[in-house]
């Protein structure tokens, strides 16, 4: 499993790194491949790169801000959330996501 | 040299307030005695406006009230807890214990918004919110908060 994530809040400052940190936690748990690039204060950081977008079965883009080159995700199954959901329950966040994708693409 | 985060004179293991409003106020107080505020009231009417956008309770009873302006002068943190537990809209629906008042100016270097990236990420760390909610000894939590590198 591999994915792909943006995360961006509206002053840039904490929500956007901690749902970052939410993420790669619950996925490296599960043995998933993951790179989360932030668009925050700080500008972008870890950014997810033409290399990184081969073989990617899912992307995640918080929905709170606008999300900046959302258009590179063309051909990827892009899902919108709420940063609040990322860092409150990232697991079962996760959970759906993958229900999801196996419903749609039996080979995830 | 980079001004410290924090300091000791911008912690308070203590906090007696009754709402969010109050605590926010009150820790906005510690900073403008500090002198790193311009204007304690702009400060403080754009930490309530950013809480009205969404709440900044994260959830594990931690609040991060925090405003970026003109109105400050310097990127501070003030770290507070309080015993009772204040109704802060949070995440998780618990009240929260330890706040978090962030100040950063609108222009920030990128080394003090790395140390608050840095908090943010630790805070999802179980163990860190823990000796957060523990520690009693002012000056190895300033190291502590001070000694975040991303």
């Amino acid at each position: 499993m591999k994915i792909l994530a943006v995360t961006a809040c509206p002053t840039g400052i904490a929500h956007t790194y901690m749902a970052a940190e939410a993420l790669e936690k619950e996925a490296k748990e599960r043995g998933f491949n993951i790179k989360v690039e932030t668009q925050g204060s700080i500008g972008i950081e870890n950014e997810i790169t033409k290399e990184d977008l081969e073989g990617a079965d899912v992307v995640i883009l918080t929905k709170d801000m606008v999300i900046k080159g959302r258009e590179r995700f063309k051909g990827i199954p892009v899902v919108n959330v709420s940063i609040g959901d990322v860092i409150k329950k990232p697991g079962p966040l996760l959970d759906k996501i993958i229900e999801h994708l196996k419903k749609h693409n039996s080979k995830v | 040299m980079m001004e410290k985060i924090i300091d000791i004179n911008l912690i308070d293991l203590n906090l007696n307030c009754l709402n969010k409003e109050d605590a926010i106020i009150s820790m906005a107080n510690l900073l403008e005695k500090c002198g790193r505020l311009n204007n304690k009231e702009e400060y403080i009417n754009e930490v309530i406006r950013r809480e009205k956008l969404s709440s900044t309770g994260i959830g594990f009873g931690i609040g991060i009230p925090h405003g970026k302006s003109n109105a400050v002068k310097v990127p501070s943190l003030v770290f507070g807890r309080t015993k009772q537990g204040i109704e802060w809209q949070s995440l998780d629906g618990k009240p929260v214990n330890i706040i978090f008042l962030i100040a950063v100016p609108e222009k920030a270097s990128n080394q003090h918004l790395k140390i608050l990236a840095s908090l943010s990420r630790k805070l999802m760390n179980q163990e860190f919110r823990k000796q957060l909610s523990e520690i009693t000894n002012k000056k190895k939590l300033i190291e502590m908060l001070n000694g975040l590198i991303y």
